[in-house]
């Protein structure tokens, strides 16, 4: 079988082939081009990088992460200052010794006294809120404690430790012995093995901003595959599409584009959070949590290509942007859980949750940060997560297929995967 | 001997119990611009569907060039879908360009093209503005673009001139004759039959699914009743009494007939030139309105 062209005497061949009125050639310009997923991919990330809400709400997050990181520096570059009204010398000399552990301690702690004429004048310099406390004899014996509101424990416990020592000292010599002989055998040192111990609050406090940030970004960008696989359903530029190159390539272009945008995004934020942090006294803590900070990034990578799947199965189920919310629902639902788990899961619970897909992203860096995995456990619970992922996008890759072209209705998540192709 | 054209053999299609299209079959031959006739709902847009490989068919086949239809073969022609859609928040050139690429063009073959096209249908301004900008009548230049741009080996245009103003008509079917003049065969669908009747060489006509005739015009018309016109010096209306002839319409003195026999001619001119005088007997060459509604009826 041979193939005829018509070539019309008068078409001259068209050096650059792009002109209306080309000639006709046993090769032609279209249909030759490699790789149309990387062309969709591109364009999904100059839309996205054009895009101003993007951009500003980038730009916000960023400022308050870096505002976070400020507001910390100043916060324990502040020296506190502690007035405490007394009205006798042994008071003062009290606040005295106080003063003295207090700055050992903390050097940003300082305490001083100040001595006023009787009870009446002591009162008024505290209610004044020139004095947070008054130091005075009690009517029974010992010392108390006056002030406003509740005492700030940077001062009371300085004073308990000056007002015990000084009545031990005395009583001591009253017994003919001294402090020293008394607290012989008394002491306990501490020995830690790292630096964990006591940062309880520092885990909790990243898990919950891995969280936050999974769970911002999974939703922000899922919503906004599903917006752009919908649009293109809506407009019927998927007829076009289809036509030029698989759908295949097309998912595949969207979930690159937007999962590389995505990921950028994420390093951005966990970057300058590393930066906030080493600002802070929790600087100590940067290699455990800069530890757990790549392990986040890399379930975040391999986990977001399945919610990225799943939220463009979502759009091409949807036949106009309105039915999102409903197509998106069960993503959303597993999206908040996962969320709202973080923060209440502790024990076996949490070592569960750590192996399962999506909620690894968050609770296993958790655990790491916490220092009770063991060196096996990331790499499993990763490799778990992206054959789930791959499950994902194979699955995924049907139902887009199947329900891209049907543009009458929304087509539920059971029709699309019981239809023929 | 087989050509660059498209063949479609017994193409079916149903949608539940519905039969959109049965048993559907048309040549659009290369160089050819074939129009794609028929009313709402008779299966046009269906099967220019199954063409594009938009839809599967239910039943048999599409061809290029003699052999099954690929999905690469697919790639280098030119669609133009019935519902119009672009991306509404991207510039006019940013998307022709990417859609051009996503056919195969390289970046700059593709707006090379892109440019070309703007500048012929008098859009050159407004390339950088964001389709959603753009009236109606010029997001549909900006269609026929995305179809048109390249060198695409066949098209398949849907309602092509659907919401064009008669300049922009005349510009698109130039644009279309210098595309068949390379030999790419054109397939496009219309309910405008006089410009179907202006343009095409080919036609099929699909009502209900089915094809009711195909061929070139001058062929359906030789298929069609002849109708003559009759124009007396005396009053027309006893020809509907005459045997063998149809009278379409009396008017006073002028009578449009059909002759249903073939003998009935003579008759009926023995009878008119007896009761007074002929002025004129001609054969009315039948429009293609007159055609399609015969055949569809």
């Amino acid at each position: 079988m041979t193939t005829t062209q018509h070539r019309p005497p008068f078409d001259q061949p068209d050096p650059e082939g792009a002109g209306v009125t080309p000639p006709s050639g046993e090769e032609h310009e279209l249909g030759r081009t490699e790789r149309p997923w990387l062309i969709v991919a591109l364009r999904e990330i100059v839309v996205r990088l054009t895009n101003r809400a993007f951009l500003v709400s980038t730009l916000v997050t960023l400022v308050f992460i870096a505002g976070y990181g400020a507001f910390s520096v100043w916060q324990s570059g502040r020296t506190t200052t502690w007035t405490v009204a007394v009205t006798d010398g042994a008071a003062g000399r009290l606040v005295g010794q106080a003063a003295t552990t207090a700055h050992a301690d903390d050097a940003k702690v300082v305490i001083e006294s100040r001595t006023v004429s009787g009870e009446s004048a002591a009162r008024a310099l505290v209610e004044a809120g020139d004095a947070a406390a008054w130091l005075h004899q009690s009517p029974s014996g010992g010392w108390t404690l006056t002030s406003a509101d509740e005492a700030d424990n940077d001062l009371v416990v300085p004073l308990e430790a000056a007002v015990r020592t000084d009545a031990l000292a005395t009583n001591a010599a009253a017994a003919g012995t001294t402090i020293q002989a008394l607290e012989r055998g008394s002491t306990l040192t501490t020995n830690q093995f790292d630096g964990r111990q006591g940062t309880g609050g520092f885990v909790k406090g990243a898990t919950f901003a891995f969280a936050l940030l999974f769970f911002m970004a999974a939703m922000m960008f899922g919503q906004q595959i599903a917006a752009s696989v919908v649009e293109e359903k809506q407009s019927r530029l998927v007829e076009i599409l289809v036509t030029a190159i698989p759908l295949r390539a097309l998912l595949a272009g969207k979930i690159v584009g937007n999962s590389l945008i995505a990921l950028g995004q994420v390093l951005l934020f966990a970057g300058v959070g590393l930066v906030a942090v080493s600002f802070t006294d929790m600087a100590k803590l940067l290699p455990t949590l800069s530890t757990a900070v790549v392990w986040f990034v890399l379930f975040f990578a391999v986990g977001f290509f399945a919610l990225a799947c799943l939220f463009a199965v979502a759009g091409a189920l949807a036949s106009r942007t309105e039915d999102l919310q409903s197509t998106t629902a069960p993503m959303t639902t597993i999206l908040m859980l996962v969320y709202v788990l973080s923060f209440g899961l502790g024990g076996t619970a949490l070592e569960v949750a750590s192996f399962v897909p999506v909620a690894s992203v968050v609770s296993m860096p958790g655990r790491i940060l916490a220092g009770d995995t063991a060196w096996w456990e990331p790499p499993v619970a990763l490799v778990v997560m992206a054959g789930f992922s791959v499950a994902t996008i194979v699955l995924s890759e049907r139902i887009y297929r199947r329900s891209l072209l049907q543009t009458r209705g929304r087509v539920s998540w059971k029709q699309a995967l019981t239809a023929p192709d | 001997m087989a050509t660059a054209d498209i063949e479609v053999r017994h193409l079916t299609r149903t949608f539940g119990d519905v039969r959109a299209v049965d048993d559907v079959s048309f040549a659009v031959g290369s160089g050819l611009l074939t129009g794609f006739v028929g009313g709402n709902g008779a299966g046009k847009t269906t099967t220019m569907r199954m063409v594009m490989g938009v839809l599967a068919p239910s039943g048999g086949e599409v061809l290029w060039n003699g052999r099954p239809i690929t999905a690469t073969d697919r790639r280098s022609f030119g669609y133009m879908p019935e519902e119009r859609g672009l991306y509404p928040k991207q510039p006019v050139l940013d998307q022709l360009v990417y859609l051009g690429r996503l056919r195969g063009l390289g970046a700059s073959a593709a707006r090379q093209s892109v440019t070309a096209h703007l500048e012929r249908l008098g859009l050159a301004e407004r390339a950088r503005d964001h389709v959603e900008k753009l009236s109606l009548g010029n997001q549909q230049r900006v269609q026929i673009i995305a179809a048109l741009m390249g060198r695409p080996t066949a098209l398949v245009l849907d309602e092509p001139f659907s919401g064009l103003d008669p300049v922009a008509v005349d510009s698109m079917a130039d644009l279309l004759r210098e595309h068949t003049s390379r030999g790419v065969p054109v397939l496009f669908s219309s309910h405008q039959l006089d410009l179907v009747e202006r343009l095409c060489e080919r036609l099929v006509v699909l009502a209900r699914g089915r094809v009711v005739a195909s061929g070139t015009p001058e062929h359906l018309r030789s298929r069609s009743v002849l109708r003559h016109r009759l124009v007396l010096s005396g009053d027309a209306g006893w020809v509907r009494g005459v045997a063998g002839v149809h009278a379409v319409d009396v008017e006073g003195h002028i009578a449009l007939l059909e002759v249903v026999e073939p003998t009935a001619e003579r008759r009926l001119l023995e009878e008119a030139l007896r009761r007074g005088d002929v002025h004129e007997f001609s054969p009315q060459r039948p429009s293609l309105a007159q055609i399609y509604r015969e055949v569809t009826a």
